[in-house]
């Protein structure tokens, strides 16, 4: 459950300038082809600096499966600048919003961090707070390196980056550290035990059901867990039937839209065919998955890295998420690496976040598995990201086309919370699905 | 002269000496954050901007709110549920065990029963909540197999009961010790008589057992009260408080008003309503003991 959950909902958001932003499009114009070659332009750019000796302390979410993974992320940040002391702090949650209020606490109680690691859900509160430092000065000084790694990062990421972030016209977040969308992860030999073909990337709820139901009765294995979890469990389903827990804006709930019910009424119908393992376990999705007993599990980047641990590379093939009708459809957040306002570092925390924000880091990140995709394109078509990954890696990054960004207002702890709660009830036949979403809308409309 | 003044005023100060380390911990950890408490339930403060002095409005709000009111229902209720089978079935375990049965047993159920009690309640909550899985769990397999309720964790009827059940596995064992202690400091020669006497086992019991084990029973659902009162970490564990707040613990619902909407005052009236609701509650049970406790 900790492992879904951690890596659950991605890093976090960024927040563009909207002089950043316009410039950046301009640049952006210029293709894929140059802002690929740009990027590699930067990584030979990436020499040491010319940094006094300092220190800088960077907290994470993160848990042990991910700890190797980080670790190389660092190493390379510590090899480029011998000269900076760094330390990191990992806070493995269980989800993005628990994190965010941890460090929060932690940050009242006194605690000194240079650099956060932020996803979607945090992003508005500690901007909200005035905790973090506009970037906008820093990026200046480094205009070239980030319009390089701007230029190379997915332009929706820069909207959401602009569009979800606060509305003060400053930057404090650059939309570059990681995303993660959602997508199918299907077990292949599970589908050939029960004679069936893998599905395309077209695949609706109704050929998902059906699969379901064969597998189930050829192999005796799950289909897939339904579970309340807001990123991995919730959004996926009310994404491709076009429907949202809010609106684009994340000012007015959409819970209980004719297509939100209807995603809640087809996930209930999943469980109640025991398509599903019942909601509420603490099974693990990917040894259930790799064992043979779930024939596909949702989720980002993160499943690689378990994945791997279990040689079941191979085993998988990642398709889009199945949609009802043409409602491609996925949820996604990203992470953000904001600088807090009373770093006495600053310089080098900058450096830290260029690291984590450019191809130099995004590479160290997505050779190791990392637990998000790489924001830049170079990097997420390069074979650093997709060597020793599933076939169908790719679509991780091109789901961006399609996807909605994770509603995460202010009170977006207190949002998802609530979200959980009820859709869970749902699944679990507590409420039906039609009166569980007016419930939900009424709960979270509350909170807006 | 001065000699003797010196050692009298000596002799005056050590006694405060040898209390000083309870002082300080019982200053540091209980006193300046009951004072810090209340000072907090007078303002408004979201950790990082100004505090604001906002009087007794925080109260005013306490009674108002229909989550705070779920929340003490359910602490109340759980409460109750525990002092009632931690008290009544220690004492039966209690009673049996002191009965001659070979020591070997005995000491096989003492451990048995006191064991959970050395878990940590987030160890208790993720075993538990292994054991029942609604599709893999062991536990929820064989209580549907006898008739019980499956997937109660999930259920807003079941979820609250099951956690009681796990309460009491866990810390049954500290109350029978307590009360198989009580029990056994009654002195044999009082049991002796009364048999001589002809007292059954079951007058024996109403007349000389029960009376005289009283202050270990007053003690246990003191303790059992104290404890269940302030019920957190099964609930966070376990089902979050849900579904549907069928679980939110008072306790928990401090927690999620001071970390995580980050309303410090609001979080800081919880805390003053729980000390102030636990005095009553505590205070009250040593009044009424005087009317049923023995008193050696």
């Amino acid at each position: 459950m900790t492992d879904k959950n951690v890596t659950e909902t991605l890093p976090e958001k960024s927040v563009f300038s909207r002089r950043t932003v316009l410039k950046s499009a301009g640049i952006g114009a210029a293709g894929i082809t140059t802002a690929a070659a740009l990027a590699a332009c930067s990584k030979k750019d990436d020499g040491p600096k010319d940094l006094d000796a300092a220190t800088v302390s960077f907290v994470f979410n993160g848990s042990a499966d991910q700890a190797k993974s980080w670790d190389a992320l660092f190493a390379g940040f510590k090899e480029k600048y011998p000269q900076i002391d760094f330390t990191a702090q990992a806070i493995p949650s269980a989800s993005w919003a628990e994190y965010a209020d941890t460090v929060a606490v932690q940050l009242a109680g006194g605690a000194k961090y240079d650099v956060l690691n932020l996803a979607t859900e945090g992003a508005l509160l500690f901007a909200d707070k005035g905790v973090v430092l506009a970037l906008d000065d820093l990026i200046a000084r480094d205009q070239e390196e980030m319009d390089i790694a701007l230029a190379d990062t997915h332009p929706r990421l820069v909207e959401f980056g602009k569009k979800y972030g606060p509305q003060d016209g400053k930057t404090y977040y650059i939309p570059s550290g990681g995303m993660n969308c959602m997508a199918a992860w299907v077990n292949k030999d599970v589908f050939a035990k029960a004679g069936l073909e893998l599905p395309t990337d077209d695949w609706t709820w109704d050929d998902f059901l059906a699969a379901g139901r064969t597998i189930k009765k050829k192999t005796g294995a799950f289909m897939f867990p339904v579970t309340a979890e807001y990123f991995v469990g919730i959004m996926p389903w009310l994404t491709t039937n076009g429907a949202s827990t809010m609106n684009e804006d994340w000012t007015v709930a959409t819970c209980d839209t004719p297509q939100a019910i209807e995603a809640a009424e087809f996930a209930r119908q999943l469980v109640v065919e025991k398509l599903s393992p019942a909601p509420g376990g603490t099974f693990d999705r990917f040894e259930l998955g790799i064992k043979g007993d779930l024939a596909v599990f949702g989720g980002g980047r993160w499943p690689v890295l378990a994945v791997r641990a279990a040689n079941a590379v191979d085993k998988y093939e990642i398709f889009d998420f199945p949609h009802k009708g043409a409602n491609r459809g996925s949820p996604v957040g990203w992470a953000a690496f904001p600088i807090m306002k009373s770093s006495p570092n600053v310089d080098a925390a900058w450096e830290f976040v260029k690291y984590l924000s450019t191809s130099s880091g995004a590479t160290v990140f997505a050779t190791s598995g990392g637990t998000a995709s790489p924001c830049l394109k170079s990097v997420a078509e390069s074979q650093d990201y997709l060597a020793d990954s599933p076939v169908g890696t790719e679509k991780l990054y091109k789901a961006l086309d399609y996807a909605t960004a994770i509603p995460s207002p202010t009170k977006g702890n207190l949002t998802q919370r609530t979200i959980e709660d009820v859709w869970g009830q749902i699944i679990a036949g507590n409420i039906k699905p039609d009166a569980g979403m007016k419930k939900m809308q009424e709960e979270v409309t509350k909170l807006l | 002269m001065p000699l003797r003044k010196a050692k009298q005023k000596q002799e005056r100060f050590t006694p405060f000496l040898f209390l000083s380390p309870a002082i300080l911990f019982f200053c540091c950890f209980i006193l300046f954050p009951l004072i810090g408490a209340f000072g907090y339930s007078l303002i408004t403060w979201d950790f990082f901007t100004q505090p604001k002095f906002v009087g007794l409005d925080n109260y005013g709000k306490l009674f108002k709110d229909p989550i705070a009111l779920e929340a003490v229902k359910n602490t109340f209720i759980f409460t109750i549920a525990s002092i009632v089978t931690h008290v009544g079935l220690g004492l039966i375990l209690a009673v049996a065990v002191n009965r001659r049965i070979p020591k070997f047993f005995a000491y096989i159920i003492r451990t048995v029963f006191f064991f959970p009690f050395l878990l940590s309640w987030s160890a208790t909550s993720i075993i538990w909540s292994f054991g029942l899985d609604p599709t893999f769990g062991v536990i929820d397999f064989y209580a549907g197999k006898v008739g019980f309720p499956q997937a109660t964790l999930i259920s807003s009827t079941w979820a609250l009961p099951t956690l009681i059940m796990i309460d009491l596995w866990k810390t049954l064992g500290f109350a029978f010790i307590v009360i198989l202690a009580g029990i056994q400091a009654i002195p044999s020669e009082i049991s002796e008589a009364a048999r001589v006497d002809g007292a059954s086992g079951l007058r024996l019991f109403w007349n000389i057992t029960f009376p005289l084990c009283t202050p270990a029973i007053f003690f246990v659902s003191v303790t059992a009260f104290i404890g269940a009162f302030q019920i957190f970490e099964p609930m966070y564990i376990m089902t979050r408080g849900g579904p549907d707040n069928a679980t939110l613990s008072i306790v928990q619902y401090l927690h999620m008003s001071a970390f995580r909407n980050f309303d410090i005052g609001y979080g800081a009236v919880i805390s003053v309503a729980i000390f102030i609701v636990v005095l009553i509650v505590t205070l009250t049970q040593f009044k009424f003991a005087k009317r049923w406790v023995h008193e050696g």
